[in-house]
C-alpha cells in the first residue's frame, strides 16, 4: 500500500546526514572529553583514569558504530521499499489508461463496427489487445454479444420489411380487384360475355388466393348474369305469346263489334276496354324483360288516333280529355312506343288524381317538335318524389333490381323515351296537380302529307327499334319506315287480310309514272336510292295521288255497294236475312273493293284500307299470321 | 320470340271514339236515315265528325256512313247523335224525303236489282 509507507519515508530523508554528523561530532566529543578528564585526573589517578576514559571511550566508539550500521540496514531497506512503490504506482497508472481507452474508444468503435456486420473476429484481431487478461476476456464476450444483438436486429429488419412489402403487395392486389378487374368483369359478363372468356381476357391478380377469389366471383356472377337473363327471357317469350293473345282477342272483339247489334255492343265495349288495359300491362312487362310491344305499325297514324289509343288502353279513359287539333303524324316505327309511353303517363295521371277530376292532355307544335303536356288536378307530387320520377324516367336506371314495385310505368316511360330520344319531365301544373311535358323530336313526327317539317332526319335509322327484329318476308316489315328497299317487295296477302290484294288490285285511275315510282302494284313502298324508306312511305300515301273518289265520278255502285255492306253490318247475326247478307256479302268480297276505292279518307293503295271491310278479316288473323 | 305482325286497324279502339258510350240517346236514326251536313268541319273537332261532316256534304244513309267509316252503325248513331244535339247536320227519313203515298220499293226487290247489278 503505498499511502501508509509515504510518512517513514519522508521521516528516513531528513535526519540522514544530522546523524553521521552527529555520530562523529559524538565520538569527537567524546574523545576531547576523555582527554580532558585524564589530563584533569591527579597523577595517581592518571593511569586508571586514563584506562577508564579509554574504556569508556571505546565503548562509546564501538556503541556508536554499531547504531550507523543500524541506521543504514534500515535507510537501504527503505529505499526498496520506495522502488518498489514506484513501480506499482506505475502499473496502476498504466492500467487506469487501458481501461480509460477500452472504455473511450475501443469498446465504441467496436460496438460501431459489429453493428456495421463486421465478424467479431476480425474486429477483435484489428483492435490492441488489452494487456489485462480479465479485461480481454470481457472484451470478447462483449464482442460477441454485440455481434449476436447486431445479427438479430439484421434479421428482424429484413423480416419486418418483408413483411410490409407483401402486405402492400396484397393491399395493391385487393384495392386493384376491386377497382379495376371486378368492375371489369361485371361489365363484360353484362354485356353477354361468357365466364370463360371473361377470365380469359381479365387481368387476373397474381396473388394465388386473390386469383381464386376473383375466379370464384366472377363466375358466380355470370351465372347470377346467366340466370337473370334466362328469367327474363322466359318472361319476355311467355308474355309475348300473352301479348299475341291480347292482340288477336282485341282483333276478335273488333270484328265482333262490327258483326253484332246494339244490344251486346256494350258489353262488347267493356269486354275490349278490359283486353287493352291488358294489353298495357303485358306490354309494361315485356318492355321491363327486354321484350317488344306487342303491335307494330307500317304507316304513319294521325296523333289524335295515338292519343286516343293511348287513352283507351287505360282504366280511366273517361277522365282523359283529349285537346288536340294538329295534323301532325307520328312515324309508323315510333307509333307503339309512342302510344305506349303515352298511355302510362297517362295512367300515372289518372291514378294520382281524384277520381272525379279530368286529366288533360294537350298537344302544341313547336318548331323544335311536337310538346304534349298532360297534366293533373291532383296533388302537387313532393320534391323527393318528383326527382325519382325523373330519374325514372331518364332512361339511366335499366336496372330491374332497382325497380320499386309499383313504379314500373314510369321506368318503361324512360326505356321508351331514350329509345326514341323523346324527352319527359315533369313540373308542378298550373291546376294544382303535376304536368308531365312530353318533346316529341322531328325524326318521330311524320306529315300525313309528306311535306315539310316532319322529315325524318337521315338518322332515323338509329332510332329504329329492334334493330335485329325478323324482317323476314312472311310478317311484312314491322317499321316499314327504316327497312332497306329489298325487304319492301313483300307477298301483298302475307300483310294484309285476304281480299285486300284484290282490294288494291283494283286502284281508279292508273298512277302517274311518280307514283309508280314510289310503290310497287301492291301498294307496298319503294325506296329511291338516296331517300329513307320513311320518305318513300310517305310518298306512297300522298293523298294528292290517291285515285279520286269514286263518288265523285258518279259510281253508283259503289254507293250501292256501301249501302248494302252498311246493311249486312247493321243486321244482327241472329236473323236469317242478315246472316244471308253476310254470307253473300263475304262470297262476293272480289265486288266489295269498289267503296274501299270511294273512302276519301283512306288512300286507296293503302293495305290499311282494309280496315274500311271487316268480313274479309277472318277471326284471329293477326296473330294466325303472326307466329 | 314470336313475330310481330304488322298492325293494319286502327290503334284507336270504338269505345274512345264513343267516349264510351255504348248507346245512342235517342231514336232519331236508323239504317236509312239520310243524314246532311249543315256546317263545314272545324279543326278542334273529332277526326270521325270532320269525316262525317265531309261525307254528307251530299246526303247519305246512316249505313253507308258507318260503311265507310268503318264502324259498326251503333257507333255512328252516337256520332250522328252528337252532331245532331249540336246543330250541324239534319236527319230525314227517306220516307219524308220521298213524299206521303208513294210507297217504297220493298227490300227483296231493292235485294233483285242488287243482285242484278253485280252481275253486270
Amino acid at each position: 500500500m503505498p499511502v501508509p509507507a509515504t510518512p517513514p519515508q519522508r521521516r528516513s530523508h531528513a535526519p540522514r546526514p544530522v546523524s553521521a554528523a552527529a555520530q562523529a561530532a559524538l565520538v569527537a566529543a567524546a574523545a576531547a572529553a576523555g582527554a580532558a578528564a585524564v589530563a584533569a585526573a591527579p597523577g595517581a589517578a592518571g593511569p586508571w583514569a586514563a584506562a577508564t576514559v579509554c574504556a569508556a571511550w571505546l565503548c562509546l566508539a564501538a556503541a556508536v558504530v554499531a547504531g550507523a550500521g543500524a541506521v543504514n540496514r534500515a535507510r537501504r531497506a527503505a529505499a526498496a521499499s520506495e522502488a518498489e512503490l514506484r513501480t506499482l504506482r506505475a502499473r496502476a497508472a498504466r492500467a487506469a489508461a487501458e481501461s480509460a481507452q477500452l472504455a473511450d474508444t475501443a469498446l465504441p468503435a467496436l460496438a460501431a463496427r459489429l453493428r456495421d456486420g463486421e465478424p467479431a473476429a476480425r474486429v477483435l484481431a484489428s483492435l490492441p489487445p488489452p494487456q489485462d487478461p480479465r479485461l480481454h476476456r470481457l472484451l470478447r464476450l462483449l464482442a460477441q454479444e454485440l455481434e449476436d444483438a447486431a445479427r438479430r436486429t439484421r434479421q428482424a429488419a429484413d423480416d419486418g420489411g418483408r413483411a410490409v412489402r407483401q402486405l402492400a403487395l396484397a393491399a395493391d392486389g385487393v384495392d386493384r380487384l376491386t377497382a379495376v378487374t371486378l368492375p371489369a368483369a361485371v361489365a363484360r359478363l353484362r354485356d353477354g360475355s361468357s365466364a370463360d372468356t371473361v377470365l380469359g381476357r381479365l387481368e387476373l391478380p397474381p396473388d394465388g388466393r386473390l386469383r381464386v377469389l376473383a375466379e370464384a366471383t366472377v363466375r358466380e356472377l355470370a351465372l347470377g348474369e346467366r340466370r337473370a337473363a334466362a328469367a327474363r327471357e322466359a318472361g319476355a317469350r311467355a308474355l309475348s305469346r300473352v301479348q299475341a293473345a291480347v292482340v288477336s282477342m282485341l282483333a276478335d272483339l273488333r270484328e265482333m263489334q262490327d258483326r253484332h247489334g246494339e244490344e251486346v255492343f256494350g258489353d262488347l265495349l267493356r269486354l275490349d276496354h278490359s283486353t287493352s288495359q291488358l294489353g298495357l300491362l303485358t306490354d309494361r312487362l315485356a318492355l321491363l324483360m327486354g321484350g317488344r310491344a306487342s303491335r307494330a305499325w307500317n304507316r304513319p297514324l294521325p296523333l289524335e288516333s295515338v292519343l286516343r289509343g293511348a287513352a283507351g288502353r287505360i282504366a280511366a279513359y273517361r277522365r282523359v280529355r283529349l285537346h288536340s287539333s294538329g295534323t301532325a303524324c307520328v312515324a309508323g316505327f315510333a307509333a307503339e312506343g309512342v302510344m305506349h309511353l303515352l298511355a302510362e303517363l297517362m295512367d300515372n295521371a289518372a291514378n294520382f288524381s281524384p277520381p272525379v277530376d279530368e286529366v288533360h292532355v294537350y298537344v302544341e307544335e313547336r318548331t323544335a317538335g311536337l310538346v304534349v303536356t298532360i297534366e293533373d288536378s291532383g296533388l302537387k307530387m313532393a320534391d323527393a318524389a318528383m326527382r325519382r320520377a325523373e330519374e325514372a324516367v331518364s332512361g339511366r336506371s335499366d336496372d330491374l333490381a332497382r325497380l320499386q314495385g309499383t313504379r314500373l310505368g314510369l321506368t318503361v316511360v324512360g326505356r321508351i323515351a331514350s329509345r326514341y330520344g323523346l324527352s319527359v319531365s315533369f313540373r308542378p301544373s298550373s291546376r294544382g296537380g303535376t304536368g308531365v311535358v312530353v318533346l316529341f323530336p322531328p325524326q318521330v313526327l311524320s306529315r300525313p302529307g309528306g311535306a315539310g317539317t316532319g322529315e325524318p332526319a337521315p338518322g332515323t335509322d338509329v332510332l329504329t327499334p329492334e334493330p335485329s327484329a325478323p324482317t323476314a318476308a312472311g310478317s311484312g316489315s314491322g317499321s316499314a319506315p327504316a327497312r332497306p328497299a329489298e325487304r319492301a317487295p313483300l307477298p301483298a296477302g302475307a300483310t294484309a287480310a285476304p281480299g285486300a290484294g284484290t282490294s288494291r288490285a283494283v286502284p281508279g285511275p292508273p298512277p302517274p309514272a311518280a307514283d309508280r315510282r314510289v310503290a310497287t302494284p301492291g301498294g307496298l313502298p319503294v325506296r329511291p336510292p338516296g331517300r329513307t324508306m320513311a320518305a318513300a312511305d310517305r310518298g306512297r300515301h300522298d293523298p294528292g295521288q290517291s285515285p279520286p273518289r269514286a263518288r265523285e265520278a258518279g259510281d253508283a255502285g259503289a254507293r250501292f255497294g256501301a249501302f248494302a255492306e252498311g246493311l249486312a253490318r247493321a243486321r244482327p247475326p241472329g236473323s236469317p236475312e242478315g246472316e244471308a247478307r253476310a254470307g253473300r256479302g263475304s262470297a262476293d268480297g272480289a265486288h266489295r273493293p269498289q267503296p274501299r276505292t270511294a273512302d276519301p279518307g283512306n288512300t286507296a293503295p293503302d293495305p290499311g284500307a282494309a280496315r274500311a271491310v271487316p268480313e274479309p278479316r277472318t277471326p284471329g288473323h293477326p296473330p294466325a299470321g303472326a307466329s | 320470340m314470336t313475330r310481330r305482325p304488322v298492325e293494319v286497324g286502327d290503334p284507336e279502339r270504338l269505345y274512345t271514339v264513343t267516349g264510351g258510350r255504348s248507346r245512342a240517346d235517342g231514336d232519331a236514326f236508323d239504317l236509312v236515315t239520310l243524314i246532311v251536313a249543315e256546317s263545314d268541319p272545324a279543326p278542334w273537332m273529332q277526326s270521325e265528325h270532320v269525316r262525317i261532316l265531309r261525307l254528307c256534304r251530299t246526303p247519305s244513309a246512316v249505313v253507308e256512313i258507318s260503311a265507310d267509316l268503318g264502324m259498326p252503325v251503333t257507333v255512328v248513331r252516337i256520332l250522328l247523335g252528337d252532331l245532331l244535339a249540336t246543330g250541324r247536320i239534319t236527319a230525314r227519313h227517306p220516307q219524308q224525303g220521298a213524299g206521303a203515298g208513294v210507297p217504297l220499293p220493298d227490300s227483296a226487290l231493292l235485294e233483285e236489282v242488287l243482285h242484278g247489278l253485280r252481275r253486270l
